[in-house]
């Protein structure tokens, strides 16, 4: 990881306002060469200071998928108690597809849970993302199909048709 | 075939709703014959000017601009394109004419508000007031500015026979942007660039940044308004839409700002739209057209361009007498990505063969229309490219915005068959 990157991850964790919001910033115009800080970024979304999560979003939103060892603590986060780390970790699994199969109980949970409707959402729509290797999600991904919300039935319904084109 | 109809036809609430309803099916049933809207230009593809040798065409031999009167005709394709879009147009431009349409060259006639009191109520697919979406009243515009004086130099310097329309997404536009003079400097020299700028990614608890910013985009004598819309997203970070228009040039209907209805919810935040007119004299001649600016949800980019092809086609259908829609925007997808909008009987695109983000490496910004209808597009269209233009570092262009922004040229006169 280049020192610049480093130093920003850790900026991101500074007791000092600015410092964070200044990291998230840089790595917002850093594009898919900030995926290294996809945790940091995503445990950024609980920043009590605006500047600090915008940036962090914007960073997020472009940085593509994260780097492989980010899986197991973005599995952690999806079921974070703040839903928008919830929901972006859920979205950053889902840009792994295959790779985030170790995922699969944890997005299912959170399909499952009473969580914010966008985490639910979202963990749906990455269970579709990892595909045949989330098959053990079919029984929660059946029963969202069938929920009063359109997006989440669709996002579920596409999920499982996924699943039976490739599986 | 610009403007077949004229003459304004008060359709029904119910038949309106009814039609909405239906265009979804209707266009899961919409075949196409592929579009190749778009070659590839063999040309410099970034740069504060780009020439493109598109297909699309400003018209067919049969179409003839109902331009002024005066002799000005509308700029053919081909042609170069005007200096005024270069860096140096930034400053007072000597080249300035008499302005454009009757409000600058008859600066005592004050022209009607355009649209108050019209028959036509827009018949626009609207967001419908669900739980959780944010109503159309919540929409916010302030009130159009009363007809200008002719601008000063330092406003105008735009070709008289051509209207710049640009899509820029500003990342970030919130605050923190705005607390950055340098980088509001060069956002307010792209602005002053345009006739109506097409924004996305406001992103601001505060109310303010979009008057603030338009406030500096007029410090130079320019008098630019804006209509915003609502705040949109899935969670507590919310975007807003805003058009930020030279009123010297053109105006909006202001009963047509609204946000697209979303049925099954395809869209995280659904496009903004309103209608616009040039101010061409007589103003019979003014090219009228609906802009629709969307900021697509990475992650869902098939989905969401899908979708946006039933906004497209309800747009062209929302009022009998405007066949003229201009969808632009960040649409996180270049034009082999364009699903099912790529089928639209005769639809185009404006960008292509070339990056649109600031680092150059993606296209993910464009201007869509219809070739048949839209014959006002001039062939032209641009990316402009920050660091060139401004002589910045690629670290000072992203502190600007990670997108460059991109722009089409339309004539201001209505073109009919």
């Amino acid at each position: 990881m280049a020192h610049d990157l480093a130093d920003l991850i850790a900026n991101l964790a500074s007791t000092d306002a600015d410092t964070r919001a200044a990291a998230a910033e840089s790595l917002g115009q850093m594009a898919t060469d900030a995926a290294p800080a996809a945790v940091a970024l995503v445990e950024a979304c609980r920043d009590a200071d605006d500047r600090v999560r915008e940036w962090a979003l914007a960073a997020l939103e472009d940085l593509g998928p994260p780097p492989e060892d980010a899986v197991s603590k973005l599995t952690l986060l999806v079921s974070d108690k703040n839903p928008l780390t919830g929901y972006w970790a859920a979205t950053l699994l889902g840009r792994c597809g295959e790779g985030a199969a170790s995922a699969v109980d944890a997005l299912a949970k959170a399909v499952d849970s009473g969580a914010d409707l966008a985490v639910r959402e979202r963990a749906a729509w990455a269970l579709g993302q990892i595909g045949p290797a989330a098959s053990a999600a079919r029984g929660v991904l059946e029963k969202a199909a069938a929920a009063a919300d359109e997006r989440l039935a669709r996002l579920a319904s596409d999920a499982l048709a996924g699943m039976e084109e490739t599986g | 075939m610009a403007k077949k109809k004229k003459t304004v036809t008060k359709k029904s609430s119910s038949s309106l709703t009814s039609m909405w309803l239906s265009l979804t099916t209707i266009m899961s049933l919409v075949g196409g014959t592929g579009v190749s809207g778009w070659v590839n230009p063999d040309l410099p593809v970034i740069g504060p000017i780009v020439t493109s040798v598109m297909s699309m065409s400003s018209g067919s031999s049969t179409a003839q601009p109902s331009g002024p009167p005066g002799g000005m005709q509308p700029m053919q394709p081909g042609g170069t394109y005007p200096a005024t879009m270069q860096p140096a147009a930034m400053q007072p431009a000597a080249m300035m004419t008499a302005g454009w349409g009757g409000s600058a060259q008859q600066p005592q006639q004050q022209p009607q508000q355009w649209g108050a009191a019209s028959p036509t109520t827009p018949a626009v697919p609207q967001r419908p007031m669900a739980s959780g979406s944010p109503p159309l009243a919540s929409i916010s515009y302030p009130p159009p500015p009363p007809a200008p004086p002719p601008p000063p130099p330092a406003a105008n310097g735009k070709p008289p026979d051509a209207l710049l329309i640009c899509s820029f997404n500003i990342q970030v536009f919130g605050e923190s942007k705005l607390a950055k003079p340098e980088v509001v400097e060069v956002l307010a020299r792209v602005v002053r660039m345009f006739d109506i700028v097409a924004i996305q990614e406001v992103r601001a608890k505060s109310d303010s940044v979009v008057p603030t910013f338009v406030q500096a985009v007029n410090a130079n004598g320019s008098r630019y308004h804006w209509v915003i819309g609502p705040r949109l997203g899935r969670t507590v970070s919310k975007e807003q839409y805003t058009f930020v228009y030279d009123t010297a040039r053109v105006e909006v209907d202001p009963s047509s700002v609204g946000t697209a209805a979303n049925p099954g919810d395809k869209l995280h935040r659904p496009p903004m739209f309103a209608r616009f007119r040039t101010r061409a004299n007589p103003p019979e001649s003014a090219f009228t057209f609906w802009m629709v600016d969307i900021h697509t949800d990475p992650d869902e980019v098939p989905q969401e361009v899908d979708a946006l092809a039933d906004v497209f086609v309800a747009m062209q259908q929302a009022r009998p007498d405007e066949d003229d829609v201009i969808l632009l925007g960040d649409l996180n997808a270049a034009p082999n990505q364009f699903g099912r909008i790529a089928q639209i009987p005769n639809i185009g695109w404006a960008v292509s063969g070339t990056n649109t983000n600031t680092r150059r490496r993606q296209t993910y910004d464009n201007i869509i229309f219809s070739r048949a209808a839209t014959a006002e597009y001039l062939g032209r269209w641009g990316v402009l490219d920050l660091q060139s233009t401004f002589g910045l570092s690629l670290d000072d262009a992203l502190k600007v915005s990670d997108h460059n922004p991109v722009w089409a040229a339309f004539s201001p006169w209505e073109i009919r068959r």
